[in-house]
């Protein structure tokens, strides 16, 4: 399709909101935060329009922008949109526009802050719309680095410890992505980064699990496959509440989003050597997350590990190679991501004002701030998987298609869901029922501006529960093709 | 004509000749005069680079390889010389030799470059050194730094040593002294151990220019103990002629059995991680950028031994992309430390407010020196990488990644001082003038442009590598 680039003009809207922040003088800060806002909305508008007007019933990769880039290597300017990665788009523009939106009281170095934020999503756009290797490691890269000034700067607990230990640990995830991609490129003839060109070469087996096992792991860091997971609590919890917005709920996708694009599409045989192994690490992940999230004391870390869990959900649907777990794995990573963001959000709201997140210091607080807590309760039955919010039909679709591939770990996983679900409601319970702390009354609710994006992201979770074909008929379009062909 | 950018440097060199003959000078003159010649050298270098052609019996040749190698020799002595208004760390009565003794090493680097034949290349090495072992103990205060002199000069003329034996076993081997000839004799007779032992012996000189692990204990200390232009120098130009060397040389032993190549990649692997290993505990920003030099030569190696087209460009990019980088960083040491003190690592604390333009270069510059994109260390980086893969050298690209993860904990506890850290006592604001300024934005945009837009750069590389062969 020729015409307006709608992809690249995605991708533009954040580099060109990130130019015009350094150009703005650091201490109007009013204004910096407009300019955040203006251009985060005109890329949320683009996202609406790119979803609404993808051709469903044709299907395919769509609105393809495709130059060369860099004639001696084969390097192209190739972005695209199916159904894999429409809905990540989508997500990306949302948890962006609220997360801007949800940081509206920065006061400390506002211009870098805004300036950083810009430069991560311009690094996620990208990755998600390049279906050109060499791109999309670049991009993949941009989306990592800035989290360490981001978090080390803004955060709070711990949060060098913290910064360091996921940029290293990411950066660590690339030390195997590039030489895997490197690999197929050669063993491709050298020729071309096009993913589409280097998925019709067809791989020899021993290349296929080789680099499959090698995208996979590195990108597995990056979504919190257990046991490389121990950076995301960790640094979930250190990130400041925008960074842990858009890390949980947009970064984490990355790492999944890169095992189906790249690891699964390059190299089928590769994966299914590998499912079984995919699927034990995925379930014990749930267990796991559950489990820990059980012991946890602090808001943030219990939000840290139920999304250990919950991208454990997806890495089983993965796994299992079939239309209805893969369809349920990429409509968890959009519904875990609305979900995560509005948990951090609120998160955000309760700590700025209380300066705990501690939970039995907290308590009662749905009594002095009712409106605040409905957003954090909202969210945790989201994650327990509640009928009516998005997440239950990924839930859903995931595990159908996992009793029947893995049904021992099938089964397991079912456990885990029902130990977080156990976990969830018990920090509902403490932190917004029982006794009220009196040391939190004078708080103020939420006010309404503040609440704005809060409510959005309630709408989008209950918005695709209630309808969820409108997301799946999308998913299906692309992942029905992509099954046939494994 | 062809040896027109080589004439002007000895014209320069004259010229701070003459002014060192007085007895009083005038610091800010020779300072002006000195950016004036240094600029009309990188102009000249720059209009005469489509030229081609030989020189002296064969001994020159002047093709694209050296063209691009002098763009950048002088560029990179432009920017040093450039950045020595404040010129605090050599005595005063001492800055017309400084900018002399800068010249002729420029001259003989890049006679370097163009050399095809040893016995040139050995003269041209050894005026280059000699230059440098009157450079490094050159500093105020020098009593400190005495041992310095006298250590990079004992290990220097030991390496040289060597290298002279090397190259005349290399001579008796094929009965002849021209590179290229030598090339083609050398394939055939490479089984021989006086070839294998000339050869390596030969390269070690090189290697130790390049300051390769275990020939790198003169780095850390030269460059803790020169002053703080000297040792910019000693880090770009300085890097850049070796590589070049490096580059020309190894590319002898493409024919070599599996011996020198496993010899070549032990070298490789040990110097990324002798040198990143030991750059991470290191306090001093000189010391931590000495030992990441040793690291990046471990990554130019790595292109080099592919022994292919895109490999030695890919080398070229990278040394290319190297003195950018790493003259970004050292700017900004030169500009924190304008007194000519040594700089400690906690001592940019709170940078970012003293002078926000200098912390952004100094970010980007050790973001592009860890190879993230989209900086140009890390379109080098890819590039070294990829040619090193089509060999398929897996287990390599693979070490040489995790040794940039390794590096990228020391440069971000750099960029930490710099952006995290607020200084114990209150820092009053770094004044830049607005030349440095403009520098600073050049620098940044060209780091970012050779990583995004590779193409141009890259096929400006890859036709200097063709010259090669």
């Amino acid at each position: 399709m020729t015409g307006f680039p709608i992809l690249s003009a995605i991708l533009a809207t954040t580099i060109l909101g990130l130019l015009t922040i350094l150009f703005i003088p650091p201490q109007r800060t009013g204004l910096i935060k407009r300019v955040s806002l203006v251009s985060a909305s005109i890329g949320l508008a683009l996202c609406i329009r790119l979803f609404l007007s993808y051709d469903r019933q044709q299907g395919g990769l769509q609105f393809v922008e495709r130059t060369l880039w860099v004639k001696s290597l084969g390097i192209y300017w190739f972005n695209g949109a199916d159904g894999i990665n429409l809905p990540m788009l989508l997500l990306t523009s949302i948890v962006l526009f609220t997360g801007i939106w949800t940081m509206w009281e920065l006061e400390n170095r506002v211009k870098e802050f805004f300036a950083l934020v810009f430069l991560l999503v311009a690094g996620v756009y990208g990755f998600f719309m390049s279906m050109d290797l060499f791109w999309m490691f670049v991009w993949y890269d941009v989306s990592l680095f800035p989290m360490y000034p981001l978090i080390a700067i803004w955060g709070s607990t711990r949060k060098e410890y913290g910064a360091m230990k996921l940029t290293l640990y990411l950066l660590a995830g690339s030390a195997l992505i590039l030489p895997a991609i490197i690999y197929l490129w050669v063993h491709g003839g050298a020729q071309t980064f096009d993913l589409f060109e280097l998925q019709k070469i067809g791989f020899g087996l021993f290349d296929q699990k080789l680099t499959f096992l090698m995208l996979y792991l590195g990108f597995g860091i990056l979504a919190a496959v257990w046991p490389f997971h121990t950076w995301s609590p960790v640094g979930h919890v250190a990130a400041p509440t925008t960074v842990s917005m858009i890390h949980a709920g947009v970064l984490m996708k990355l790492g999944a989003y890169g095992i189906l694009r790249i690891a699964m599409t390059l190299c089928p045989a590769g994966l299914a050597y590998w499912s079984n192994l995919m699927a034990v690490l995925a379930c014990i992940g749930i267990v796991y997350g559950a489990l820990a999230g059980l012991a946890q004391t602090d808001l943030k870390y219990v939000i840290g590990y139920s999304s250990v869990s919950h991208m454990g959900v997806v890495g089983l649907g993965l796994a299992t190679m079939s239309v209805n777990g893969i369809d349920g794995a990429v409509f968890q990573m959009f519904a875990h991501g609305a979900m995560t963001a509005l948990f951090f959000s609120s998160v955000g709201y309760i700590y700025d004002r209380t300066h705990t997140k501690i939970i039995p210091e907290l308590g009662g607080l749905s009594k002095t701030m009712p409106i605040a807590s409905s957003f954090f309760i909202m969210a945790a039955l989201a994650g327990v998987g509640v009928p009516l919010m998005a997440s239950f039909w990924a839930e859903l679709l995931v595990f159908v298609a996992a009793i029947q591939v893995f049904p021992v770990g099938g089964i397991a996983a079912l456990g885990g869901l029902i130990i977080s679900a156990l976990f969830m409601l018990r920090v509902v319970q403490k932190t917004f029922y029982g006794d009220k702390n009196p040391r939190w009354e004078h708080i103020p609710d939420i006010s309404g501006f503040l609440a704005v994006p809060r409510i959005m992201l309630v709408g989008i979770i209950l918005f695709f529960g209630v309808f969820p074909g409108i997301m799946l008929n999308v998913i299906q379009s692309a992942v029905i093709p992509f099954v046939n062909r494994l | 004509m062809l040896f027109l950018p080589e004439l002007s440097y000895v014209l320069a060199a004259f010229a701070f000749f003459a002014c060192s003959l007085k007895k009083t000078g005038d610091a800010a003159g020779y300072y002006k005069l000195a950016v004036l010649l240094a600029g009309m050298g990188l102009l000249i270098a720059v209009v005469s680079s489509r030229r081609q052609g030989m020189l002296f019996f064969d001994c020159y040749r002047v093709d694209m390889f050296s063209q691009v190698f002098k763009i950048l020799l002088a560029l990179g002595t432009f920017w040093v010389i450039f950045s020595s208004r404040e010129l605090r760390g050599i005595d005063d009565g001492q800055h017309a030799e400084f900018f002399f003794l800068i010249f002729v090493c420029t001259l003989a680097m890049m006679m370097l470059v163009s050399s095809v034949e040893l016995l040139t290349i050995y003269v041209s090495i050894e005026l280059s050194s000699y230059s440098l072992y009157l450079l490094v103990p050159m500093r105020r205060n020098a009593d400190q730094y005495i041992e310095t002199g006298i250590k990079y000069w004992m290990i220097g003329v030991t390496a040289s040593a060597l290298m002279i034996f090397g190259m005349s076993l290399l001579f008796g081997v094929t009965h002849t002294t021209y590179v290229p000839q030598m090339i083609k004799t050398l394939p055939a007779l490479i089984t021989q151990p006086a070839a294998v032992i000339g050869l390596i012996l030969a390269l070690c000189g090189f290697f130790f220019k390049l300051a390769f692990f275990p020939f790198h204990i003169w780095a850390p200390d030269v460059y803790e103990g020169s002053a703080n232009q000297v040792t910019a120098y000693i880090a770009t130009a300085s890097k850049v002629a070796a590589a070049a060397m490096i580059v020309r040389f190894t590319s002898l032993s493409a024919g070599a059995g599996p011996g020198i190549i496993k010899f070549l990649i032990v070298l490789a692997i040990s110097s990324m991680a002798f040198g990143n290993l030991v750059a991470l505990i290191q306090k001093d920003i000189k010391r931590l950028l000495a030992y990441s030099s040793i690291a990046h030569a471990g990554y130019i190696l790595v292109g080099i031994l592919s022994f292919s087209e895109l490999g030695y460009a890919s080398a070229i990019y990278y040394a290319a992309a190297y003195l950018v980088m790493n003259y970004s960083v050292f700017m900004v040491v030169m500009k924190v430390a304008d007194d000519g003190r040594n700089l400690r690592i906690e001592e940019l604390a709170g940078l970012h407010k003293r002078s926000p333009i200098l912390a952004m270069t100094l970010m980007i510059g050790l973001f592009g020196l860890a190879g993230i994109p989209p900086t140009a260390g890390f379109a080098g980086k890819f590039l070294v990488f990829a040619a090193a893969m089509r060999k398929g050298y897996l287990f390599l690209v693979v070490i040489g990644m995790i040794n940039a993860t390794i590096s990228l904990y020391y440069y971000l506890m750099v960029i930490r001082a710099a952006y995290l850290l607020e200084p114990e006592n209150e820092c009053p604001p770094l004044p830049v003038d607005s030349p440095t300024r403009c520098l600073s934005v050049a620098l940044v945009i060209m780091m970012i442009y050779l990583g995004i837009f590779p193409d141009r750069f890259l096929a400006l590389t890859q036709a200097a590598a063709r010259s090669l062969f």
